[in-house]
């Protein structure tokens, strides 16, 4: 039998006692400290899998079974690192920053609410978007969600990192409305008119009185979100829109200076996302059938692929929700809007309610089948994804996109990225596809990363979102007046996480007595 | 490669370009209310599973390439005691499934249904 991972501050023999009381707290059935659990736990895309491993875990069912863990992890200085339902590949998945932490899986936490008046869905963490579809199914609500590609995980969850859908309601963070969260000395608190006893808009009402602090507690390390109102779209009596194909790299900048105005201006009120052709071939096909030679991809085989599967070099899908009468008048000018930019191919695409739907992230079905991408290069895939904040800007874009294509042929990595639109803004994503079994390439996406977080940092583009191990790397970057915004974050955390024993690195955010592994 | 079984395949990762020549459109994804009289290990499968071994998950579709019944309810001949270990330490490309997330109980009951299989 393995021996115990010791977090720092404990001995083997208080992590053991630790234990014991966490048995005591929540059922031996629920502690989960054996080596195949702490494998089970670990990041299956890890870059370097000896990093970020679990000393065990816990599944603490009711709000009262999280105080109680977090009682005792206060009383043995325990890191714990919370997880929804740790389905977050490609950002560490259900693995905790810090070595030793004991992974909290909400897994099991699985309680859903609807207000159908309001179109208001109270969640608990283990709600995945399937539960929550499931729910929907079976009740016969009309309402639609807001899917990720990658629709395993949780709905809070995703949230709380704000991830994204395609529908109007796509920026899910945007749809917290009021959360109930366990802070990090035990205390419960509910924000928004939920600090308002029976209240009933805790829900309706994102505000509350006073500071907000919804956000607060997304992307942090302050607190346990246990419960979190989320609004749900009503099922628009219309869908419309239209696939459309451009062939040329330096296409990008007109899609974006036509795209970003009608965003803007919400003719367009879902967020379009830029893609590149490997995004959709990556599903589609593996890269052996096209060529057994190393480093990127020439262009004789990128045109091949295109060929085959009928792609541009990019994609866009545009869609608009709502009312028949309204969507149509706005298609005419989607429609205008493309055509005066010499695409390839559209394909439009239309639906009115009552007619057989689209089974996709359009009507916010979940899925899974974009995942598949992992398995691009053969082997045990993973994906790493490096994203940064650039201006709504066709220059920009085209800027970023040719200096990032250039490092990914440089690193001969084959490059799938996109520039998905917020209302001000586009995200660059660009993933990185890799085989676990090639140490070769293994090699190199460390380095790699790196360079495009310095390659970002130069033009004051800064990452929304990351993995485990950039966590610090990252937070260095948003470096304005010597850090202050980070500062201001670690004060927060030493004055709610006293013991520090809530998720240590979270974000770059370390408490007090653990900053020494900063960087780590 | 048998890409039919990629249903849908024109939405990609992060709901980009759709294809226009592409393959059949995607089918309704299958949960417990599109079989509310399942019970068991059938319930607890479409629970904990099916969201990839449905018709168009990603396990459907990566084992689409490898073999000819790629839908694991479909399968016949299949080792319970396989099902439970390649599920707690994951297989491939699939993530462990941990005994936060599923009892080792109810993972026994899944593995023990699909081992019964074919289903319906």
């Amino acid at each position: 039998m393995a021996e115990p991972l010791v977090p720092p501050r404990l001995t083997s023999a208080r992590l053991a006692e630790a234990q014991k009381a966490l048995e005591s707290a929540i059922g031996t059935s629920r502690v989960f400290f054996t080596e195949l659990d702490r494998t089970s736990y670990e990041d299956k895309f890890a870059i370097d899998d000896s990093r970020h491993l679990p000393g065990g875990a816990i599944s603490p069912e009711t709000v009262e079974e999280v105080q109680a863990a977090i009682r005792v992890a206060n009383q043995y200085k325990l890191p714990v690192w919370p997880i929804s339902r740790g389905k977050n590949l490609g950002y560490g998945g259900s693995a905790p920053l810090l070595s030793g932490s004991v992974v909290m899986d909400l897994s099991r936490m699985k309680k859903i609410e609807f207000d159908e008046q309001f179109g208001v869905v109270t969640l608990e963490p283990g709600v995945g978007f399937y539960d929550l579809y499931d729910y929907i199914q079976a009740n016969n609500l009309p309402f639609w969600l807001s899917t990720p590609g990658n629709s395993w995980g949780s709905v809070i969850g995703n949230a709380l990192d704000r991830g994204v859908g395609y529908t109007p309601y796509g920026e899910n963070t945007k749809n917290l409305c009021g959360l109930e969260v366990v802070l990090p000395t035990g205390e419960v608190i509910r924000t928004g008119m939920g600090a308002f006893s029976n209240a009933p808009t805790w829900g309706t009402y994102p505000f509350g009185y006073g500071p907000s602090w919804d956000q607060m507690f997304v992307q942090s390390n302050f607190g346990v979100v246990t419960k979190a109102n989320m609004w749900l779209m009503p099922e628009p009596e219309s869908l419309m829109g239209m696939d459309v194909e451009f062939d040329r790299p330096e296409d990008l900048k007109a899609l974006v200076d036509v795209i970003g105005p009608l965003r803007r201006e919400r003719v367009l009120t879902q967020s379009p996302s830029i893609g590149n052709w490997l995004r959709a071939a990556a599903v589609l096909t593996t890269r052996d059938e096209w060529t057994d030679q190393p480093g990127a991809l020439s262009d004789s085989v990128i045109d091949a692929i295109r060929k085959r599967f009928g792609i541009g070099w990019w994609g866009v899908s545009l869609r608009l929700y709502g009312r028949e009468e309204i969507n149509k008048a706005a298609y005419k000018v989607l429609e205008d809007a493309m055509k005066a930019i010499n695409p390839m191919a559209i394909k439009p695409t239309s639906w009115v309610k009552g007619q057989p739907m689209e089974y996709s992230g359009w009507t916010g079905t979940p899925i899974t089948f974009p995942m598949q991408n992992v398995n691009w290069y053969g082997g045990r895939g993973g994906h790493i994804g490096f994203s940064p904040i650039i201006p709504q800007d066709g220059d920009a874009a085209l800027a970023q996109f040719r200096r990032t294509y250039a490092r990914y042929r440089e690193y001969g990595v084959d490059y799938q990225g996109s520039f998905a639109f917020g209302e001000r803004h586009l995200t660059n994503v660009n993933a990185m596809i890799f085989d676990k079994d090639s140490p070769e390439m293994m090699a190199k996406i460390d380095r790699f990363f790196r360079q495009l977080v310095a390659d970002a940092k130069e033009q004051g583009y800064g990452e929304y979102r990351t993995h485990l191990d950039y966590m610090d790397h990252v937070a260095d970057t948003y470096d304005w007046n010597g850090g202050a915004l980070r500062k201001l974050n670690e004060t927060v955390k030493d004055a709610l996480d006293p013991n520090g024993i809530l998720a240590p690195g979270k974000s770059g955010i370390w408490p007090k007595d653990l900053r020494r592994e900063r960087g780590q | 490669m048998r890409i039919a079984l990629v249903f849908g395949a024109a939405v990609t990762l992060a709901g980009g370009a759709a294809i226009a020549q592409g393959p059949p459109p995607p089918p309704k994804p299958e949960t417990v209310a599109s079989r509310p009289t399942a019970t068991g290990g059938e319930k607890l499968y479409l629970e904990h599973c099916a969201m990839c071994h449905g018709p168009n998950g990603m396990g459907t579709g990566l084992l689409g390439r490898r073999i000819d019944v790629p839908l694991l309810e479909k399968r016949e001949g299949l080792n319970a005691n396989y099902i439970v270990s390649a599920a707690r330490s994951g297989i491939g490309n699939m993530p462990a499934i941990t005994r936060g997330e599923l009892s080792d109980a109810d993972l026994q009951a899944i593995a023990d249904y699909l081992a019964a299989g074919p289903n319906p």
